[in-house]
């Protein structure tokens, strides 16, 4: 709260970055060895015929899509969402509903997109009235009630959740691939999450990000710089609507069906402790929590059903040892060797 | 219309009344760790499991309901000093408190309800009832365990806003509430005081654990299922606020008794995190004041 951040780029022209330029730039770096690492796995996988590991694999990229719309409300805006499964399970729902309405991929997905806006900016609404704790109590309170709702609710499947999704074929022009193929859509959901991660680093690095970083390190300066907290909070609401949604949209398309298990708060705390775990507020952190995550639930679920007992310390364990969080940690060294070489 | 009283709304009531007690000892303990940290305890379900379980081990060894009733919650009291003083306290100078000390018992709810699952099964047990036997009100029978509950559940918030606010020791910890630094340099060990406040509100969870273990049944995600509503009646009462929460857990509970003869009972949940979301909407402090300000 009390760190001194620039807010303006560039106070010493010959730098080429400035501090947060230069940590999305190690975020950078480390987002080149993940992918590196899953176009690694990719391959062996595929050499090895494997499937359960592929499907695994890809949840687990799904789930960090969720991750990261938690990262920008925590790591950037200040602000702990533990209701982020709402527009996950959004996006699930809707993407479950229009592809059994017999909708193509890219049909279902601008679908997803402008669904997600229209009620993330309703939602967005009502919960920027509160700030600190009370955020993180609203949307917990407002996922609640859509999860119960959507439980109770016998068109979209009531405790059952909606299945036969179809499989979808996904065209690109010159290649196509399938839902149903492992590593076809594995490798399709690794694009679709390093494209939103993308976005999201560029977003974050504009005068927009700095804004949202101002309003994490002191909200009442931020009208003095004559910016509108309200909008901004609003927009960085939206925008982590959207990725949950868009990321929850594939979910359907992995598992040909949805539960409301996914909107529950089950999914949204997950979600937090991927984040958290991973390093808040250092974007790439959301994905290798999650990958870290789903390996630790999957390698000690085979040897004990108590696996929570181990990602529970562990998570302990980060919040008082590491408070910027694993990938945090990493990147902070990173960040001083880049400094070094600049 | 007599007969629609007695027979229909009367006994939704009672029931609902004998929810809400409960609903208010698990939201006292709730609060008063509000109210003096600042800390929102997301693992305060699990200790409301833990005494539960502590009741049904020691029950099982032949101790008395009556002896568990004292003896539970003194277990619960250095469990809790150490986990302020381990866990609570290595974070609780962090710049965003707040959501440090959150993640950090929500952390620790994940770990002791595994744990509880790991020791004692996933199973459902059911501890016998102390009290057998029915008593008619106003012409509803009601288990005399329920009406039991009623009656001590009313104690206990009376004798916790005793303590709070008649009482050498309740001054002190609303001193340390209120301004913890003034209340250091008056001499309030503000150290002792915010652990003992934390005990203090575990040891009521590990009551209600054990007062409502043989109706509601023991199971390691008990805790679960009343801490959201639990958490509801806090913020809705006013985060803090002793009042509050009895206000808030009363009403809200009768509210779903009372809906759920009009509307499907499935519909209770929604309406009542709806309320929830008015509420932090307009009046995100609650409805009455915090621990310390009033």
């Amino acid at each position: 709260m009390h760190e001194t951040l620039p807010l303006v780029a560039a106070s010493s022209p010959p730098n080429r970055f400035d501090r947060l330029g230069l940590a999305m730039r190690a975020s950078h770096v480390l987002a080149a060895i993940f992918v590196a690492c899953c176009l690694l796995f990719a391959f062996l996988a595929w050499r090895a015929d494997d499937v359960f590991y592929l499907r695994l694999a890809t949840e687990a990229l799904i789930f960090a899509g969720l991750a990261l719309s938690v990262d920008i409300l925590l790591g950037y805006t200040g602000l702990l969402s533990l209701g982020q499964a709402l527009y996950f399970g959004l996006g699930a729902y809707t993407s479950a509903v229009v592809l059994r309405a017999g909708f193509s991929f890219a049909g279902t997905l601008m679908i997803v997109f402008v669904f997600s806006i229209i009620v993330s900016l309703v939602g967005g609404v009502i919960v920027n009235r509160v700030r600190g704790v009370y955020f993180a109590l609203i949307t917990f309170g407002m996922a609640q009630v859509v999860a119960k709702i959507v439980y109770n609710t016998r068109e979209l499947g009531a405790s059952d959740g909606l299945i036969g999704v179809p499989i979808v074929s996904i065209g690109f022009g010159f290649m196509t691939t399938s839902s149903a193929s492992p590593v076809g859509f594995f490798l399709f959901t690794l694009v679709f999450i390093m494209l939103i991660y993308l976005v999201l680093a560029y977003l974050l690095n504009t005068p927009f990000g700095r804004v949202l970083i101002a309003l994490k390190a002191n909200e009442r300066r931020v009208p003095f710089l004559g910016y509108r907290p309200f909008s901004a909070r609003l927009a960085a609401y939206v925008v982590a609507g959207v990725t949950a949604a868009l990321a929850g949209a594939l979910y359907p398309m992995l598992r040909g069906f949805v539960s409301p298990e996914l909107l529950s708060f089950t999914t949204s705390g997950n979600a937090v402790i991927t984040v958290v775990t991973g390093g808040a507020g250092t974007v790439i952190g959301a994905l290798y929590g999650s990958l870290l995550l789903t390996a630790l639930r999957s390698f000690v679920g085979s040897w004990t059903a108590h696996h929570l007992i181990v990602i529970g310390l562990m998570f302990m364990a980060v919040v008082v040892l590491f408070p910027k969080g694993l990938v945090g940690f990493v990147r902070m060294r990173l960040q001083r060797f880049l400094e070094r070489g600049q | 219309m007599f007969d629609y009283l007695q027979f229909v709304l009367a006994p939704q009531m009672v029931i609902g009344l004998s929810l809400g007690i409960a609903v208010v000892l698990v939201a006292l303990g709730l609060t008063i760790i509000f109210g003096l940290l600042d800390v929102i305890n997301m693992s305060h379900g699990e200790f409301y499991a833990v005494g539960a379980y502590l009741a049904l081990s020691l029950g099982a060894l032949g101790l008395n309901f009556w002896l568990l009733l004292v003896l539970v919650p003194a277990l619960m009291i250095p469990i809790g000093f150490a986990v302020e003083r381990g866990l609570i306290q290595r974070v609780f100078n962090s710049p965003d408190r707040h959501v440090s000390t959150l993640l950090l018992t929500f952390g620790l709810g994940i770990v002791l309800e595994d744990l509880l699952s790991l020791i004692y099964g996933p199973n459902t047990q059911r501890p016998p009832t102390p009290i057998s036997g029915a008593v008619e009100i106003f012409g509803i029978l009601l288990p005399t365990y329920r009406l039991f509950l009623i009656v001590i559940g009313l104690l206990i918030v009376v004798a916790v806003s005793l303590v709070v606010y008649r009482t050498r020791l309740g001054a002190m910890v609303r001193a340390a509430a209120y301004d913890r630094n003034m209340a250091a340099s008056l001499g309030v060990p503000v150290k002792t005081v915010f652990a003992g406040a934390f005990a203090f509100g575990i040891a009521l969870a590990g009551l209600a654990g054990v007062l409502l273990a043989p109706v509601y049944s023991v199971f390691p995600t008990m805790g679960r299922d009343f801490i959201l509503l639990a958490f509801t009646v806090v913020i809705v009462g006013g985060m803090g606020s002793i009042i509050g929460a009895v206000v808030a857990g009363l009403g809200l509970t009768q509210i779903q008794a009372i809906s759920s003869l009009y509307i499907s009972p499935v519909w209770s949940d929604p309406i009542v995190f709806g309320i929830l979301v008015v509420v932090l909407m307009l009046r995100p402090q609650g409805l009455f004041g915090k621990l310390g300000r009033a």
